[in-house]
């Protein structure tokens, strides 16, 4: 034994700095962090990605937003593929993205034309956050109106057709659409963690707990935090983009009903979903339709929301009750009824 | 007597290990605690400052399409004046906490305080 034990002891050191060295350098790898910011469908983007493939996935990130946006998504971009839709009246849709059209279809219909992909006439005529922002007259409106409407639209699973004259205007699902794209692609690859923000839409992507601060309407910082595991998070608010006139203020989230923006008592919702495409478009639905109706649209799918009024009450669907904390206490949750 | 020698030689090199480690460890969390501003343009890292260490004022004017001043001092950063529009990035005021962010979307041009207690923010 006394020769022999020191021998042992020898490997079993060895052994165990071996061990810690390649544990070390597994964790230091796997660690790796890479952040990038971008701009990209008219917002400033950000990624956080841990990994092995952190950076590549970080600029893949980028890559399937740019992609998107001027290929595919941005009716202002000449190459992209609703420019050509609205140009023709007809475009073929790739088989990759025809899902994203049936979810947007679909919840036209579902939401009652809260959800109506179909306003770039009228968007253009409010022009807010360009240099034509103003407050249109009432007939042009109107017109713009009747030459718009989701319903005039449809989409045979292969090809997309519309009436000429009506403008498909992504705006309100791209987002979410990028962020599902986004995480196809980290499948793939060697993520173990990600965050990447368009413009405020969220993906959350990896083990683990996530939090989220949702923005104080018209002010800085957040006043509540989700806590969430893997997911997707948008936020449609009222503060976001406007232009006052005569002391009226005009924000960006138009009701397809009237042409104007949308009065429904809230202020901001966000809206807590597996699915980018779906978290992306409800906020918008449930920002127009109000609380109530709004409530029972994300039940129909499945979805979480919070709901801020004007009234700065809270009120959150019954999912997340228990993860949001309101961090400002000018802010109160409605008691459940 | 053999195994002794041997014995004080392991302890060395479980000692530089533990060393190494925590020098690793040291080197990769510095600076965790203090809150680093970031100034990019186009996603391009333009300048880097320590706001807890920082004593001089510092003015920084970044090269792009319209005439942007970002102003860091007092332990804030902040875009002083912009040639932009909308000039929200001014709007956005001083910097301060960590996670804060101002943008100037026309010049591409990101001003952010790394870490922040919360994962992201929807808006």
């Amino acid at each position: 034994m006394g020769i022999n034990a020191p021998r042992s002891k020898k490997l079993l050191i060895a052994l165990l700095v071996a061990v810690l060295a390649a544990a070390g350098i597994f964790l230091i790898l796997t660690q790796k962090e890479y952040s990038l910011d971008f701009m990209a469908m008219d917002t400033y983007d950000s990624v956080k990605v841990s990994g092995l493939e952190a950076k590549a996935a970080a600029e893949k990130a980028r890559e399937i937003t740019e992609n998107l946006d001027v290929n595919v998504l941005s009716r202002h971009s000449e190459k992209s593929l609703i420019y050509a839709l609205n140009r023709d009246g007809k475009a073929k849709i790739p088989t990759e993205y025809s899902q994203y059209f049936n979810t947007m279809t679909g919840a036209f219909y579902e939401s009652g034309g809260a959800f109506d992909f179909t306003l770039g006439k009228i968007s253009d005529l409010w022009g807010i956050g360009t240099d034509n922002e103003r407050v249109p007259e009432e007939d042009e409106i109107k017109a713009a109106l009747d030459k718009a409407g989701a319903d005039k639209a449809v989409f045979d699973g292969g090809t997309f057709t519309v009436p000429e004259g009506l403008s498909v205007d992504m705006g309100a699902a791209g987002k979410g659409i990028a962020l599902d794209e986004i995480r196809k692609a980290y499948g793939s690859m060697l993520v173990r963690r990600a965050v990447v923000s368009l413009g405020g839409s969220i993906l959350l992507y990896g083990k683990g707990d996530f939090t989220v601060g949702i923005q104080t309407p018209g002010g800085s910082g957040y006043m509540a935090v989700l806590n969430l595991k893997q997911c997707c998070v948008s936020t449609s608010g009222s503060y976001e983009r406007y232009f006052e006139k005569d002391g009226v203020r005009y924000h960006h989230i138009l009701d397809p009903e009237t042409g104007y923006p949308a009065d429904s008592g809230l202020v901001s919702v966000t809206v807590v979903s597996d699915s980018g495409t779906l978290s992306d478009i409800l906020s918008t639905a449930c920002f127009v339709l109000g609380l109530e109706n709004g409530k029972a649209l994300c039940e129909k799918f499945g979805c979480e929301a919070v709901f801020i009024d004007i009234e700065n009450t809270v009120h959150v669907t019954d999912g997340i009750k228990d993860k949001l904390e309101i961090t400002d206490d000018t802010y109160r949750i409605e008691e459940s009824r | 007597m053999k195994g002794k020698v041997i014995r004080k030689s392991d302890f060395l090199i479980v000692g530089i290990a533990v060393i190494a480690a925590l020098c690793l460890l040291y080197f990769q969390r510095a600076g965790d605690g203090h809150r680093i501003a970031r100034v990019t343009v186009n996603s391009l890292l333009v300048e880097e400052i320590d706001l807890d260490t920082q004593t001089e004022k510092t003015v920084i004017k970044p090269d792009t399409e319209y005439d942007v001043v970002i102003v860091a001092e007092n332990g804030e950063i902040y875009f002083e004046s912009s040639s932009c529009r909308d000039k929200i990035c001014v709007k956005t005021g001083h910097l301060s906490k960590k996670g804060d962010t101002a943008v100037c979307l026309p010049a591409k041009t990101v001003v952010s305080i790394s870490g922040g207690e919360v994962d992201a923010l929807t808006y």
